[in-house]
């Protein structure tokens, strides 16, 4: 029973605050309002799906919003030397899931906290792409690759939802239907069990940061569209949005919990509430208090609830 | 006894959880100067009526008398004010903290009485004496972390001994203890007794309660099923009592002829943990390996294991020389580890009882690149009805299971791997005697199928029991090999004790 609850309260508090904020003001379920609202949650989502992986698996990474700005960058480098648009997002892609790499191997090889090196990893990361691109934006982008952010399908389906669907579509497939997300959730729930089971740990947490750092990467590349420059700045505070999107949808901190349906629920909350603050004429920093104290609500309900099956157990 | 009131008096406690009752309307006496034991399966209600007990739970209904006076207990330091002391089957301890800093936690001595600074040496001396009047040889400054479990056990024993005033609660206090130790605790507790104290003492170990227990109340799904003096019933009507049913063969028969080698360990030797250590374990046989705790066993099946390394000496499997460095080569060759603490390296507490049971052997329900819900149920069912795993629920998160249950989910695990070599380490520990009952057979089955099991084990009647051949170690080395058919107990612990005096000792402490 309780396990329904806690499985269904993200999704009815979204479809409550949904009802509230179009009570109080119908244009929020205009097409272009909605479409809005997923073109500005879709990079915090795309990112969130690996996010996800990697805290399953009882990891986090610091470093996604640093790792997104680097991508982009060398993304918007290649296109401004002449690439095409479809080499620099696949050069956004690999370079986000080099980032990964780095990541993975130092976690798994020198068995430092993910906190920590990740930590440092933001910095490194977001100093590379301010040194290469000597703190300037890189522009002279191609027109064509603003469609990847700005684009519409069919003329109504915009472009980054898409991508949002289709990631998200992979992502549930990794985590509940392969080897891999088995692992997965066996590595984040108990690392030694899965050792003696006989699971290669290091292999897996290194593919699972590698995953991550290739959707930043790709988020990275959907940024710069957006902005149709390369930022290095871009992304910042992002870590933090993205790994509340996956607490509020009932991912753990501590590992072995967490699903993409979850986490695009908590993304979405967190874009709806932005959206209809904004809608609403209430101010930014209103806004912050209001995620802060959501973002408590929903970690202080978990444990609530896991502490009542605690005591039921024993 | 006495015409006075009980130490302590529970009547009618009541308590449910999210609506299942797991005590229902459980009275309990204890006397001043008495040993109580209270046994029961996993899932009676023991654990739960002592954390009542604690002030950990609140009773749903009834009441608690101290000395005839009713008394409630909300948290455990109203307990403690009353002078009801607990060890609990889990420690509780702080790890970063020293022996003594943990024995005096919240009455540290002090001294510049206003500013409430901590006396560390008085804290140390007095630390050092009780360890000393109580036979336990530890060092007060030691960081409590680094101890071994047994010792971190005798430490949680001091805490509480020297908190109790009126009641001491132990709750399966022997269960990483060596015999030496074991002894050390019951020649403690017939001290407390003689001091005025009444002990609770929870064990599913008959053995050891023989020794020191003055009265007995059995437990059965939350209801006293029996009170009364030790030694009016026999273990074999004990168990009747708890299981509810007669479980004639606890040791049921093996018709396993010994079949090849598949298991030959040379001359392993890892540095101040075993040494030299040369056995073989062939297809049908259970190989026994007793000795005291640090004895080195559990090093030594890890080691086999690859879950550590090895410094020296080779190891065989089915005749081929296997380097054994990691744990996912060895399970691929057939190699599979009941390990000593299912909680911190056996299970993954908050999955499913399916995802636990089928871990080490993933591949079998993966197509392609899709893994097989359908496939996975499957095989959890068919281990579930072959080890009567309790509640028969796959999708059951297996953190909620009784530990006899896990460790049948863990046994499990192998079977589906398809082991052919087990090494299992302590695998009846916190078991009650249903799932020992279920698990011995298991072990038989294997052997039956063809498979090695080396089992290590510090329950002597258990290994008397199950295996063929026991090999005994000591200080890391193998000091003898017995045939289990015709040796005894006290042969050996004979060999596993190290000193003349304490082996003598020892077995009059448990015979």
């Amino acid at each position: 029973m309780s396990d329904l609850v806690k499985r269904f309260l993200p999704f009815a508090s979204l479809i409550a605050l949904c009802v509230v904020i179009s009570v109080l003001e119908p244009k929020f379920l205009s097409a272009g309002n909605l479409a809005g609202v997923a073109r500005q949650t879709a990079v915090i989502t795309i990112i969130a799906m690996g996010m996800t992986v990697v805290m399953v698996a009882g990891g986090i990474d610091l470093s996604v919003g640093s790792v997104m700005a680097l991508a982009g960058v060398v993304g918007a480098l290649a296109m401004a030397g002449g690439a095409p648009p479809f080499v620099g997002v696949l050069a956004a892609l690999a370079s986000g899931a080099a980032c990964g790499l780095m990541n993975g191997g130092a976690v798994a090889a020198l068995r430092i906290p993910p906190f920590i090196v990740t930590l440092g990893a933001m910095g490194v990361y977001r100093g590379v792409a301010l040194l290469v691109t000597d703190g300037k934006a890189v522009v002279g982008l191609p027109q064509s690759f603003g469609y990847l952010a700005e684009g519409n399908l069919f003329g109504v389906l915009p472009v980054p939802l898409l991508i949002v669907v289709a990631v998200a579509l992979l992502t549930h497939f990794l985590l509940s239907g392969t080897r891999a997300g088995r692992y997965c959730y066996a590595v984040g729930s108990n690392v030694e069990a899965a050792r003696y089971a006989g699971v290669r740990v290091s292999r897996y947490q290194i593919m699972f940061y590698v995953f991550l750092g290739a959707l930043a990467g790709l988020a990275g590349a959907i940024e710069s569209a957006r902005l149709v420059t390369g930022q290095p700045t871009a992304g910042e505070g992002y870590e933090l949005r993205v790994i509340a999107a996956v607490v509020i949808g009932g991912g753990s901190l501590s590992g072995g919990q967490g699903s993409v349906v979850g986490t695009v629920i908590g993304a979405l909350i967190m874009g709806v509430l932005s959206n209809g603050a904004n809608l609403l004429g209430i101010s930014s920093f209103t806004q912050q208090i209001v995620i802060g104290a959501v973002i408590v609500l929903a970690v202080t309900f978990d444990e609530f609830q896991r502490r009542r099956l605690e005591t039921a157990s024993s | 006894m006495t015409q006075s009131a009980p130490a302590l008096e529970m009547r009618g406690i009541t308590k449910s959880f999210a609506g299942n009752r797991v005590l229902a309307g459980v009275s309990l006496r204890a006397a001043a100067g008495e040993v109580h034991a209270l046994v029961g399966e996993n899932g009676a209600g023991k654990s739960t009526l002592m954390k009542v007990l604690a002030g950990v739970h609140q009773p749903d209904a009834g009441e608690i008398l101290i000395e005839g006076r009713p008394v409630r207990f909300s948290r455990p330091a109203d307990a403690l004010a009353h002078g009801v002391a607990m060890i609990y089957q889990e420690l509780s301890l702080a790890p970063h903290l020293t022996v003594a800093e943990n024995i005096f936690l919240g009455r540290e001595p002090l001294k510049f009485a206003p500013l409430g600074v901590v006396d560390k040496r008085e804290m140390n001396e007095r630390a050092r004496r009780l360890l000393s009047d109580y036979g336990f040889r530890l060092d007060p400054r030691a960081v409590v972390g680094r101890l071994s479990a047994a010792d971190r056990q005798l430490v949680e024993i001091t805490r509480a001994t020297a908190e109790a005033r009126r009641l001491i609660v132990m709750d399966e206090p022997t269960s990483s203890l060596t015999a030496h130790e074991a002894r050390e605790l019951f020649r403690l507790i017939r001290d407390l007794r003689a001091r005025g104290l009444a002990v609770i003492y929870i064990s599913h170990r008959l053995e050891e309660l023989e020794a020191i227990a003055d009265r007995l109340t059995i437990l059965r799904d939350g209801r006293e099923v029996y009170t009364g003096a030790w030694g009016e019933l026999s273990h074999g009507e004990i168990i009747r009592h708890m299981a509810g049913r007669e479980l004639k063969e606890i040791f049921p028969p093996r018709t396993a002829a010994s079949g090849e080698v598949l298991l030959r360990v040379e001359r392993l030797t890892r540095a101040g943990k075993f040494e030299d250590v040369t056995f073989e374990a062939r297809a049908g046989e259970v190989v026994g390996l007793a000795g005291l705790a640090g004895a080195g066993r559990t090093e030594l099946v890890e080691a086999i294991f690859g879950a550590q390394t090895a410094d020296e000496g080779e190891i065989y499997l089915d005749g081929a020389r296997f380097d054994s460095n990691s744990p996912d080569r060895s399970v691929a060759l057939g190699l599979g580890l009941l390990t000593e603490d299912r909680k911190r390296t056996g299970l993954c507490l908050n999955q499913t009882l399916a995802s636990n049971l089928t871990l080490a052997n993933v591949g079998a329900l993966v197509k392609g690149w899709r893994l097989r819900r359908t496939r996975e149920r499957e095989a959890a069912r068919e281990y579930v009805e072959r080890l009567h795993i309790r509640p028969p629920d796959p999708s059951k998160v297996v953190g909620r299971l009784s530990g006899g249950n896990q460790q049948k989910v863990l046994l499990g695990r192998w079977l589906f791997a398809g082991s052919r070599v087990f090494l299992l380490d302590e695998p009846t520990r916190g078991v009650d005697v249903a799932a020992r009952a279920e698990i011995y057979r298991a072990v038989n089955r294997l052997a039956e199928g063809g498979a090695a099991v080396v089992m290590v084990s510090s329950d002597l009647p258990e290994l008397l029991g199950m295996a063929d051949r026991i090999l005994v170690m000591r200080r890391g080395r193998l000091a003898a090999e017995l045939d289990a058919k015709h040796t005894t107990q006290e042969e050996v612990l004979r060999h596993a004790a190290l000193e003349e005096g304490e082996e003598k000792a020892v077995v009059d402490s448990y015979v």
